[in-house]
């Protein structure tokens, strides 16, 4: 397994999935959908990745989980942002800035 | 972060919650996107399909989800401990039988433990014991600068083993040299045993340990009274008002409760003391093999026994020559040992080489050592430690012997098992998943031997502990399961599980496990046959090892058992049986010399008008009391006899006794006769001597014949037949007994009443007598001549008892084991016996088939496990008595017990071969 791959691929979808839900909360299905569909089809999160995403960053205190009543009256799962992980966020976003900024300005020189 | 403690502690106990949530979720988002399909133009399977497809594996997304939760670890535990559980119940009989045989070991172990730690490493129930320092010296020989003298106390003097002499005690005067030294002590103090003090109290009077102890002695130690106060600097001056302590234990035993002990008024031989104060409980001054029931201040020992070696008393404390008082102090914090010694070494040469009058004293001056205090005195651990090593070595042989017969059981269990392994290793579980799986199941086994072996060894202690103290007045070892011994126990129990079960585990998913899912008799097979040749080996090398440890134990088990005996028969010379022992002591309670004299005759004749009485009399000490006096003495007329090593006088032992002596002992009056009312009181200069002495000194006609012992001559009235004299072990030596001595008449002494039933039944009838003669004598050491006999040899007693325990716990846990294994090794060859019954062997034959691997396993244990008990049992060498270490009967006594029991464990499934219906074996295939 190539672990840099994978924890590049987490750490992206975490900063997703935490920017996700600055706009209010949501449940998995929409999380996903969210994603896909704001960053235009380019991005689709496997289910595979995105439960146990959202288990570890509310294992780590980011994000809330709460049961409610879906669009359709159906109980579904909700996570919203915490406090800790609305700094998180602003912390990751920076980071990522920090990150794809050094990237562009290497490729540029070439 | 304590969201995730959170979390784990949820998973933990709300499993069946969360994994429904889980399930919950995903079901919802799988819905969601078969909603969504069947929007985008699916049919209603189509959609379910694709969605169930799109979300790629449930399972594992739940797996992973799982992982998070990071209780994995814990998870499997439980899973093991369960699983284990329920296979340990699926075979009651070997559970049964390890259980067993482990809480037998583990229970011996922790039992010897408990005593090893009572003995040798508790620290003293003080503040800070560590800081405690225990103060000693070392020289030559006895040094000369001690030249007024050395009084006896606890521990006294010893030879060092390692050449020279260790004294522990010292001058008063040295106590103020480590007291001025604040920069390295906080506090210095010293204490001096008093031995047996008389104590009266509310008109009955007893003999009890007592101590002197200086002003600092508690606040040095640190301890804080349950009641009153203790003794401090003021009490501690010549001419102080006389304040006492009592123990705790003590107090409550004569006052009920502790505190209503505190000003009470007491007379300690018959002086008048106030009770100022009660020590807490736990506390028992600096010795553990002695616990004073009462406390003074040292200047108060010139009113109670002064020590008579000055002119003037109080030179005692101020002579820099006289050795009495023993010294322990307080290291300031952060001050090494290293240091003290350094620091303290060079003010104590300084000292001593001050005292020293002469050239000849210069040259043996004492050194300091400074020894850790945190165990208190070590004198409990010079008697104790070696034969607890001992007795701890034999158990850990035991359960040594446990882990190899249920590592065995195991191995020939894996058998049984190895379908199941291979099909949990074959979809997919890691190789160390399941031995980690196997070795939870031993350790949960050793687990529950721990558990029960804590309930063996709470009865085991108490066992011990009665034996070891058989017939002592307040006997000192506290061996109990305290936390300490606990977790060793633990700890113990986790190593043994560990080591019986790592082998098996190994074994047992090592190798090819692909025959064995396709073979369902994997037990017999030829392709087996490499999986099954290793464990046969394994089995083999460790039941020899079984054998081997075996042989140990049986060896130093028959040394101990002989040892024993011969102790118990050894020919004393006196009668051991219906008689009975006990000491007065007068001049504690002020009687002068005549009034003694009198006393005793008195008493004598009251004890012997009790019904029942054949006769009575009288002695300095009892025989046998393990210390005594040996005179130079010759004999007018006679030629001196070849004296021992050098001495330039014969030396010849030395006992003084009242009248009747040898009637009452049943000594054997050869000629002449014995001391009487007339040689009472020292009218004349009689004596008698022993057929030895005769011998010795080649008189061939002793009555008579005048004995010369220093200034004095005696005439020789009687001669009587041998007896031992101070030992139980020593070769008999002449003696010569004299009377009391008229002029100083003994303070202490000992009366012998022969009876003619059971002496116990005789007590309350001496009590009596000697209460209505004075209220304020005290009787002590009141015990039956054979008990006191019992006392000497108690060591050797508790010794071959356990011993003999051991040998038989070791040999039964064997013989299972020995039987276990013929059996199966008999299941496993059914089909091979089958075929020679079917040829034509005879039961006979198939017996021998059956045994004969046992009997050269036997073989090899004797090779490996004889020479190691040869060896072995050197280190034993200075317990044993009447027995060489390589004594040849012992061997052979050993070797048959060992061949008896593996035959006899091994002929029931042998004689159940040779009776196989060879038929139904073959059909077994």
């Amino acid at each position: 397994m190539k672990k840099t791959q994978t924890d590049l691929l987490q750490g992206t979808l975490d900063l997703l999935v935490l920017k996700t839900l600055q706009s209010g909360p949501a449940h998995g299905w929409d999380i996903a959908q969210r994603i896909q569909q704001v960053s235009r089809d380019v991005l689709r999160v496997g289910q595979g990745s995105l439960y146990p995403a959202l288990h570890r960053l509310e294992a780590q205190g980011w994000i809330a989980s709460e049961w409610g009543a879906s669009e359709n009256n159906r109980k579904a799962k909700y996570y919203k942002l915490t406090a800790a992980g609305r700094k998180q966020l602003s912390a990751e976003t920076e980071t990522w800035r920090l990150f794809t900024g050094a990237v562009e300005l290497i490729l540029k020189t070439s | 972060m304590l969201n995730k403690l959170r979390l784990r502690l949820r998973a933990l106990f709300f499993k069946p919650k969360m994994e429904d949530e889980l399930q919950a979720e995903l079901q919802f988002h799988i819905e969601r996107e078969i909603e969504e399909n069947i929007i985008r133009g699916m049919g209603p399977e189509e959609a379910r399909y694709a969605a169930i497809r799109d979300f790629g594996g449930v399972e594992r997304v739940k797996e992973e989800s799982r992982d998070v939760r990071g209780i994995r670890l814990l998870e499997e535990l439980r899973q093991d401990l369960r699983y284990g559980a329920r296979m340990l119940f699926k075979q009651p009989g070997f559970t049964l039988i390890a259980v067993i045989t482990l809480a037998l070991g583990i229970g011996a172990n922790t039992a010897i433990y408990s005593f090893i730690e009572s003995v040798i490493m508790r620290p003293l129930p003080v503040r800070e014991p560590q800081s405690l320092v225990v103060m000693k010296w070392r020289a030559k020989d006895f040094p000369a600068v001690a030249f007024k003298g050395f009084s006896t106390s606890t521990s006294g003097t010893y030879g060092n083993p390692e050449g020279g002499v260790v004294g522990s005690i010292f001058p008063y005067p040295a106590l103020e040299v480590f007291r001025n030294k604040s920069s390295i002590l906080t506090s210095a103090f010293c204490y001096f045993g008093a031995g047996r003090l008389n104590v009266t109290m509310g008109g009955e009077s007893e003999s009890v340990e007592a101590q002197y102890v200086s002003g600092e002695y508690f606040s040095g130690m640190g301890v804080i009274p349950v009641a009153g106060r203790l003794i401090i600097s003021a009490d501690d001056q010549a001419g102080a008002t006389p304040v006492a302590i009592l123990d705790y234990g003590y107090s409550k035993q004569r006052f009920g409760e502790a505190g209503s002990a505190v000003g009470q008024s007491i007379r300690i031989n018959d002086k008048p003391f106030t009770i100022v104060g009660i020590t807490p409980p736990e506390f028992f001054g600096a010795d553990p093999g002695v616990v004073p029931a009462v406390y003074v201040p040292m200047h108060a020992n010139l009113l109670l026994q002064p020590l008579l070696v000055h002119k003037v008393a109080e030179e005692q404390y101020l002579d820099r020559n006289f050795y009495w008082i023993e010294i322990m102090g307080r290291l300031k914090p952060h001050i090494s040992l290293a240091q003290a010694q350094l620091a303290l070494g060079l003010q104590f040469r300084n000292f001593v080489e001050e005292s020293a009058s002469n050239k000849a004293q210069l040259a043996n001056v004492p050194e300091l050592t400074i020894l850790e205090g945190a165990t208190g005195l070590d004198s409990l651990q010079h008697k104790y430690s070696r034969p607890l090593y001992i007795l701890m070595a034999m158990a850990g042989l035991i359960l040594l012997i446990a882990c190899t017969n249920i590592a065995n059981l195991l191995l020939l269990r894996s058998t049984a098992r190895r379908r199941e392994i291979a099909l949990r290793l074959s979809i997919g579980a890691s190789r160390l998943r399941v031995m980690r799986q196997l070795l939870t199941e031993s350790l949960l086994l050793a687990s529950i031997g721990g558990g029960l072996g804590l309930v063996f060894a709470f009865w085991a202690i108490r066992f011990l502990t009665l034996t070891f103290g058989v017939g002592r007045d307040g006997f000192t070892l506290r061996a109990g399961l305290n936390l300490h011994v606990l977790g060793v126990t633990a700890a113990l129990s986790i190593l043994t599980g560990v080591f019986f079960g790592l082998a098996p585990a190994i074994h047992a998913t090592r190798g090819d496990l692909m025959r064995a899912l396709q073979d369902d008799r994997a037990l017999i097979s030829l392709r087996g046959v490499r999986g099954a040749l290793t464990r046969l080996n394994h089995t083999r090398i460790l039941l020899a090892v079984q054998m081997a440890l075996l042989i140990l134990l049986l060896f130093a088990a028959g040394l101990f058992t002989r040892t024993l005996a011969n102790l118990r028969s050894i020919e004393l010379g006196f009668d051991r049986e219906n008689v009975l022992l006990f000491s007065i002591n007068p001049q504690a309670v002020g009687y002068e010399g005549p009034a003694r004299n009198l006393l005793y005759k008195e008493l004598r004749e009251q004890l012997n008008h009790i019904h029942g009485v054949r006769s009575v009399s009288l002695s300095t000490r009892p025989l046998l009391s393990g210390s005594g006096t040996r005179a130079p003495v010759s004999v007018l007329g006679a030629p001196a006899p070849a004296a021992g090593s050098g001495a330039s006088i014969p030396r010849a032992g030395l006992f003084r006794v009242g009248p009747a002596f040898f009637n009452t002992m049943r000594i054997p009056l050869i000629v002449g006769r014995e001391f009487d009312g007339r040689d009472e009181g020292g009218a004349s200069q009689v004596a008698v001597v022993n057929q030895r002495f005769v011998k010795t000194f080649g008189l061939d006609n002793a009555i008579g014949r005048k004995l010369s012992l220093g200034n004095s001559a005696y005439e020789i009235v009687g001669v009587v037949g041998d007896t031992l004299f101070l030992s139980l072990k020593e070769t008999p030596q002449p003696m010569f007994y004299l009377p009391l001595p008229s002029a100083q008449p003994p303070g202490t002494v000992t009366y012998e009443v022969s009876t003619t039933t059971n002496p116990l039944n005789y007590v309350s009838a001496l009590r009596q007598i000697v209460g209505q003669m004075d209220s304020r004598l005290a009787i002590s050491d009141l015990k039956t001549q054979a008990a006191h006999i019992d006392q000497i040899i108690s060591q050797e007693i508790v010794f071959s008892r356990v011993c003999m325990l051991f040998a038989a716990l070791a040999l039964m846990i064997a013989c299972v084991g020995m039987y276990g294994t013929v059996a199966l090794n008999v299941a496993r060859r059914t089909s091979e016996i089958g075929i020679r019954m079917a040829l034509g062997a005879q039961p006979n034959r198939i017996i021998w088939l059956a045994l004969h691997e046992i009997l050269v396993l036997g073989l090899v244990g004797v090779a490996i496990g004889g020479p190691l008990a040869l060896v072995g049992s050197r280190f034993v060498q200075s317990f044993l008595f009447g027995v060489k270490p390589n004594d040849p009967l012992n061997i052979l006594f050993t070797v048959l017990v060992l061949f008896a029991a593996a035959f006899i464990a091994g002929y029931l499934p042998a004689r159940r071969a040779s009776r196989i219906d060879p038929v139904a074996a073959l059909r077994h295939e």
